[in-house]
């Protein structure tokens, strides 16, 4: 098996997808080719990460490339999340364009920029390097930047320029991390090709320098940190979040953060391993986590618009799996149950609410009541997941969420998890509040009907399904896929 | 106090008014005019020295003691300057703060000379040299101090003697950072041009010569002797920085100091000529600067 | 060598409180390229074994983007804009200069902690780097207009790549031009967003951008 050859595929594709939807003429072939181009990218992803569960890591191109199980399960939470994205995009943006938000510009910019973003993401979850992984993040940044405002608007701009300025200096800052990262290695006298390379630093971490380290990993938590949504430093990811067209929310949430987050847990065990094993960085990430929880649960509380519900949702679950990350053990395996569960769950509730937003023509949620009965599919889609999001059982998240807590328990964590419980309780009160009202509430008149093909029937229900099911039985292949992911954290 | 020092004293007496016609004689060639002749200076002072002094009823003895005590405390500041190689008349440890506090003194009695006037004018002439001077002033010391760091000596003539060609050598940025500051604090003090001007004729842009406008005959002359005094103490010390020639023979040192004290005068006539006055609102951000970049010196050369 | 690298030191550092103190744009982004042209000049010499192919390409091409690309671009972009000068910064120009110092004092102390100075030659160009990142930070949080905040961004950008040139030892040479690379698109859409920002709002100023809340 080429490896080279099939890392090279899983970049060039998007890549050529690319410039494929820029260069097509018919509006509706360039949102065809940007599927295709994600099916493509998607069966070479599965087909890696086949490769890794069942053979262990793999390298490639002088290790520069690098995929274990912990960055295979990242790719495969990311095919999820793209690849029911970019299906869903076609229903969202026909309506689109038959209300004339969007025009074909609009169009080549969205798909060439999809798949932009989706080469920028993968390089930096399959590089070995970690500044290739900066680059990779940054790359992201910036071609994302333009994906918020499609349909050019005021507010949309604004939100942009937000996300492009603080963006860019928290991953500024992360590169700054990187540097002191490859400075605490000068003792080692590594040649310059192997400077930063992931796989040398995680085996020699322990003649690392641990002051240079951990300075370099509190400039890497707050750059990446910033991209991820951790508060304080969520500031742009609400106006983003609600301003940007539905798909690109759902990736933005789905993934994008997931995908920073990523960034930060590759640098824990080198650091644990050179601090000591006294659990530092660690404690960091449950600070973090449990700052967001809490923070993102006042905001919760006082929100209109559905949009930014559902971004303030983001940042509390983010902080959720770091908070879990951060308890190790068995919270190593329920932060990366609770990735997929919250990847799935945000998913389809930014496809709900972006195509009730269309039905009823704004995201007030005072002005989208009686969902229910106005439109049947979206709407139990959104209360569905909305009820999956605060922590219902049986839902999977339900189940991750109390594996944190066992986990909290388990480390005698008792901080942390009054704080954790007081978090959710908060969010659960608040956001069910919007939700009952949501789908309930006294019907209004909807400024277009709803009207839903098989496929879109499909992709609002088909999640919650999955949902369910994780929620009561885990399938062999995705536990014994996670505990290798989890013990490449937990290998320290 | 040796033969040199005191030859050097009396030829800064005799030749400070020189360094003024130099100045307006760069700024009449850059005009295209012909100017005043290069003594113009010292014809003023007898000019001046022959009349007679008209005070105002309301002014007291503050307003007649102001250009005395002014030039007494800069004939000291001379006292204490080095001039290159040559020592001071006076030198001891820590004579470089009775030097700031000299010409501080000169300046708080020209400033309450020009108060007790109560001339509406002269009061705001003085309040803008002390909001000045009071950004001058620390940039000015720190001036002395980065120097005093660099030649481990509190005393200037020591100072000035310990400087040369070989310390430009191992810390030029230092000592070019200093010299940079210096010259502000040099043109903000002595009433130069970005700061002031000197032949303006408006009251209201003024800074240093509304302050004297009440002064006549002798007084006056006091104070043209001083201003021009002023220049040459202050121009002495910036050249001791930026022309260490050392040679060992004063007969080549000496005529090499006073030739850059002349190219020192032609500097600040050019800088006259091409620069325009800053807004008075600006003129604190240059002063802060200067003050800035001294402090850079001072921690380049501490570290 | 080490003289040389003194003097451009303290020039960058220099270049950082001009930046602090001018109100112009167009003088502003004239003292950004300088510092680029700095930077590539200090790529140069930073390094004992002399010079090679790569860090003449390195010092080629961040004279060539910070020193000439960007300031076009930048320029394009006032005057596209049609501003001049910032007005009213959040802190005035004389407090942001004395802050600059303090920027350095602060910088001074966490690089004696810093226990990889043996490698820069001149002890100096460490806290210059660390400050540099701080006026860059300063910059972006205390203008208003969205093209300071650009600037902000850049001399950020050159403070971190300072730092990395003097703190650390080997870098790969793609990661050195992959960054770079990323420069140059940030700038690049910045440029692009401040374009549409001109065009929806008639106007840069980054602190009215503010109806989205909560």
């Amino acid at each position: 098996m080429n490896y080279n050859l099939l890392l090279g595929l899983l970049l060039f594709v998007p890549c050529a997808g690319a410039a494929i939807c820029i260069a097509i003429r018919a509006p509706g072939r360039i949102l065809a080719a940007m599927c295709t181009t994600v099916m493509v990218w998607a069966l070479i992803t599965l087909k890696l990460c086949l490769e890794v569960f069942s053979r262990g890591p793999i390298q490639a191109a002088d290790r520069v490339f690098y995929v274990d199980a912990l960055s295979a399960y990242h790719l495969c939470v990311m095919m999820l999340v793209f690849v029911a994205s970019s299906v869903y995009a076609i229903g969202y943006f026909k309506e689109e364009i038959r209300s004339e938000r969007i025009t074909r510009r609009g169009l080549h910019q969205y798909a060439g920029l999809w798949c932009g973003a989706l080469a920028a993401m993968t390089l930096s979850l399959i590089s070995n390097n970690l500044g290739i992984m900066w680059v990779g993040i940054e790359a992201t940044t910036l071609l994302t930047a333009f994906l918020i405002c499609i349909p050019r608007k005021a507010a949309s701009i604004e939100a942009m320029w937000k996300y492009l300025m603080i963006c860019s200096i928290g991953v500024a800052f992360a590169f700054l991390g990187t540097l002191l990262i490859a400075a605490a290695s000068g003792g080692l006298h590594l040649s310059r090709s192997e400077t930063l390379l992931w796989t040398q630093l995680r085996v020699s971490a322990s003649a690392l320098n641990p002051m240079l380290l951990k300075m370099g990993f509190l400039c890497l938590l707050v750059g990446y940190g910033t991209k991820a949504g951790l508060a304080p430093l969520h500031n742009w990811l609400p106006d983003a979040h609600s301003q940007a067209p539905a798909p690109v929310s759902a990736i933005f949430s789905g993934f994008m953060l997931n995908a920073a987050l990523y960034c930060i847990l590759r640098y824990v065990p080198i650091v644990e391993q050179a601090t000591g094993r006294v659990g530092w960085s660690l404690q960091l990430l449950s600070l973090f986590g449990i700052i967001s929880i809490i923070v993102s649960a006042a905001f919760i509380i006082f929100q209109h618009d559905v949009k930014r519900l559902l971004a303030y949702h983001s940042v509390e679950h983010i902080g959720i799996i770091t908070l879990a990350f951060g308890l190790g053990g068995l919270g190593t395996f329920a932060a990366l149950f609770h990735t997929l569960n919250h990847s799935i769950c945000k998913t389809l509730s930014f496809f709900a609410a972006g195509r009730l937003g269309q039905t009823y023509d704004t995201h007030d949620m005072t002005k989208m009541s009686g969902t229910l009965a106005s439109a049947p599919v979206w709407g139990t889609a959104l209360f569905g997941s909305l009820l999956a999001l605060i922590g219902v059982a049986p839902f999977a998240l339900f189940m991750s969420e109390f594996q944190v807590l066992r986990a909290a328990i388990d480390s005698r964590a008792i901080v942390w998890m009054i704080l954790f419980l007081a978090g959710s309780g908060i969010v659960f009160v608040g956001a069910l509040r919007h939700a009952i009202a949501m789908a309930w509430g006294e019907p209004v008149s909807v400024a277009v009907p709803e009207s839903t093909g098989m496929i879109e029937k499909f992709l609002a229900f088909a999640p919650i399904a999955v949902l369910l099911v994780l929620g009561v039985w885990i399938p062999g292949p995705l536990l014994a896929a996670m505990k290798q992911a989890a013990s490449v954290l937990r290998g320290f | 106090m040796n033969a040199q020092s005191i030859v050097y004293s009396a030829s800064a007496l005799l030749f400070s008014p020189l360094l003024l016609g130099v100045i307006n004689r760069v700024k009449a060639i850059f005009a295209g005019r012909t100017g005043q002749p290069l003594l113009q200076t010292y014809y003023d002072l007898s000019k001046l020295f022959r009349k007679g002094a008209v005070y105002s009823t309301t002014s007291s003895w503050v307003f007649r003691a102001g250009p005395t005590v002014g030039l007494a405390s800069v004939l000291v500041a001379l006292a204490i300057t080095p001039f290159g190689r040559v020592p001071a008349l006076l030198n001891f440890p820590g004579d470089l703060l009775l030097l700031a506090y000299a010409l501080g003194l000169m300046r708080f009695f020209t400033v309450i000379a020009a108060l007790d006037t109560g001339s509406a004018f002269e009061g705001m002439g003085a309040s803008r040299e002390v909001q000045f001077s009071a950004l001058a002033e620390p940039a000015f010391l720190l001036c002395l101090a980065a120097l005093a760091c660099k030649t481990q000596s509190l005393s200037l003539s020591t100072i000035i003697s310990r400087m040369n060609f070989g310390l430009w050598a191992k810390d030029g940025p230092a000592l070019a950072m200093i010299a940079v500051a210096f010259m502000a604090v040099l043109l903000a003090e002595n009433a130069r041009m970005p700061v002031d001007d000197p032949t303006t004729h408006l009251e209201l842009t003024m800074i240093h010569e509304v302050m004297v406008l009440d002064h006549s005959g002798p007084d006056f002359a006091f104070i043209l002797y001083s201003a021009s005094l002023k220049l040459w103490v202050m121009g002495a010390l910036l050249i001791g920085i930026i022309l260490p020639v050392r040679t060992g023979n004063i007969l080549l040192d000496f005529p090499a100091t006073l030739l850059g004290m002349i190219a020192l005068a032609l500097l600040i006539g050019v800088i006259e000529s091409v620069m325009a006055r800053l807004r008075l609102l600006r003129v604190p951000q240059l002063l802060v600067g200067a003050g800035v970049i001294a402090v850079i010196a001072l921690i380049l050369i501490l570290r | 060598m080490q003289q040389w690298l003194e003097l451009a030191t303290v020039l960058l550092f220099l270049s950082n409180l001009a930046m602090l103190g001018l109100s112009e744009l167009g003088a502003c982004v004239r003292t950004v390229a300088f510092q680029g042209i700095l930077l590539g000049f200090i790529t140069l010499i930073v390094r004992q074994e002399g010079l090679s192919v790569r860090l003449l390409i390195l010092s080629v091409m961040s004279i060539g983007l910070k020193g000439f690309v960007f300031p076009f671009l930048l320029l394009r972009s006032i005057r596209e804009a049609g501003v001049r000068r910032e007005v009213e910064p959040f802190v005035g120009y004389v407090t942001s200069v004395v802050g600059g110092l303090l920027m350095l004092a602060v910088s001074m102390w966490i690089s004696a902690r810093i226990p990889a100075t043996a490698t820069a030659m001149s002890s100096f160009q460490i806290p210059v780097a660390l400050s540099t990142i701080f006026t860059g930070l300063f910059l972006v949080v205390s203008r208003r207009k969205a093209l300071n905040q650009v600037i902000g961004y850049l001399v950020f950008e050159s403070g971190i790549y300072m730092f990395g040139i003097t703190a650390v030892g080997e870098i790969p040479f793609l990661i050195e031009l992959g960054v770079l690379l990323d420069v140059f698109v940030a700038v690049f859409v910045m440029g692009i967003a401040m374009n549409h920002i001109n065009r929806e709002f008639d106007h840069i100023d980054a602190d009215q951008l503010s109806s989205l809340k909560g």
